[in-house]
């Protein structure tokens, strides 16, 4: 299945938190990420963390960006794309 | 559009960056929670130590679940570093559920504990959802020492056995220890156990009354010369109050009472749902079990960490201001009002400023 039709949930193993203008993400357990160091997203990215619920599409989130933020669709699917691999390295969100 | 990956920046480079903003917008970023009073210990020197079993304490401590909706607010307000201390927090039969509850709130986790009560169980949930740091106190090397200021026999053995199973899971862990008259032959080796076991270590030997103003803790105060050469024979730490001083020394910029982060990025929870802006100041606390965390930041902290001294406020004016713990709580806890200095503070901060040369920096 190609990524774009693939659905992702967050996993329960990582906290989405803001503060202040950060946004960042705290790990709950040990094999989350390091815990020296805290994740920390920009706009766009704690915006697609946002729309990441279980149930929109990834080509429905990537338009959902383009529509929001000044972004051609081509840059739109390459950052998405590299950042929910990102996401799933790190254990913060999974298929489903 | 910005690059949407995510920048893993470290954790120093984000806590400074954050600090800042928190304190422009006073966001109450750091906690710390009393979660009992109780103890299983009998630390001579202890501030605040209640008797394990008190039924009194027990009736009157936070229940789960009030613990968690506190918690919840604490969040929602934007605490991120939080502390979860005593008495003794083990103490609590709910302590694992309420450390669980904290972890997936996305706190960052400090816990102080004695040790003694942490069991294989224990360790193997801290080590599956592990906080920020453990920090343990150790008053000797030798159970004769430990066990003359905890008053419980078998103390020491047990604090080891604790320590041995947070390190075996490596879990992050610090120890640390009071100097006081009780333990000073044995300062240097308790360092050099903590280094020789590869954790950090630190000492504070600046002892405080009890919060009910009983000075019995003051009866093992090392002497602020004592103190001083304790600094001195510490070249780190000698370095660490050199640079401190570089960047800080000087008369206060404000004329407020309150000089510090208290009310401003922090605040302290005692285990009966009392407010304060720190663990010190407790002469005026807001009561969460009638209020909420927004109400007693918001509305409550402002008009208290904006009062002006009412005397010729000595503290005031004094360049070393900066390098002594001298507070409005530390003075209400040992002189009953909040603009008395203590005496004992005042001396070891000016012994310092003499033997580190600072005026001349």
């Amino acid at each position: 299945m190609h990524l774009l039709d693939k659905v992702y949930k967050k996993s329960d193993s990582i906290v989405f938190r803001k503060i202040a203008d950060e946004f960042i993400l705290v790990p709950i357990r040990q094999n989350v990420g390091d815990l020296e160091s805290i994740s920390t997203l920009n706009e766009v990215a704690a915006r697609i963390w946002e729309l990441i619920d279980g149930n929109m599409k990834v080509s429905e989130i990537k338009d959902k960006i383009i529509e929001e933020f000044e972004v051609t669709p081509q840059q739109a699917e390459k950052d998405l794309i590299e950042y929910l691999q990102q996401l799933e390295g790190i254990e913060a969100i999974i298929e489903g | 559009m910005e690059c949407s990956h995510i920048p893993s920046i470290s954790y120093a480079q984000f806590s400074e960056r954050l600090h800042k903003q928190v304190v422009a917008k006073r966001i109450p970023i750091l906690g710390s929670f009393e979660l009992t009073f109780r103890c299983n210990l009998r630390c001579a020197h202890c501030y605040c130590n209640l008797p394990l079993n008190s039924r009194d304490a027990i009736s009157k401590e936070l229940k789960t679940g009030e613990i968690f909706n506190i918690f919840d607010q604490i969040a929602e307000a934007g605490c991120l570093w939080l502390l979860l201390t005593g008495g003794e927090p083990l103490a609590r039969k709910d302590f694992m559920e309420i450390y669980t509850y904290a972890k997936k709130k996305g706190f960052l986790i400090s816990l102080f504990t004695n040790g003694t009560l942490i069991t294989p169980k224990i360790a193997d949930h801290l080590a599956e959802s592990p906080p920020s740091e453990v920090e343990i106190t150790l008053y000797g090397v030798t159970k004769e020492t430990h066990e003359k200021v905890t008053g419980i026999p078998g103390s020491f053995k047990r604090c080891r056995k604790g320590i041995d199973l947070l390190l075996e899971r490596k879990i992050p862990l610090r120890l640390k220890t009071m100097a006081m008259t009780l333990n000073r032959n044995e300062l240097s080796n308790i360092k050099e156990y903590a280094e020789g076991l590869g954790v950090k270590f630190r000492f504070d030997p600046e002892l405080n009354p009890r919060l009910d103003h009983s000075k019995t803790p003051c009866n093992f105060r090392l002497s602020p010369e004592e103190v001083v050469k304790l600094d001195l024979a510490d070249e780190k730490r000698v370095k660490e109050w050199r640079e401190f001083c570089e960047k800080f020394l000087g008369p206060p910029e404000s004329d407020n009472l309150y000089l510090c982060g208290a009310g401003v990025s922090l605040f302290h929870i005692d285990p009966y749902g009392q407010l304060s802006v720190c663990m010190m100041s407790r002469y005026q606390n807001y009561d969460l079990k009638h209020g909420s965390f927004h109400k007693g930041w918001s509305n409550f902290f402002p008009q208290f960490i904006a009062q002006k001294p009412k005397s010729d406020y000595k503290c005031g004016q004094c360049e070393f201001i900066a390098l002594c713990s001298q507070c409005p709580g530390w003075a209400w806890v040992e002189n009953g009002d909040l603009e008395t200095p203590v005496e004992y503070l005042c001396q070891i901060t000016h012994l310092r400023a003499e033997a580190f040369n600072i005026k001349k920096l």
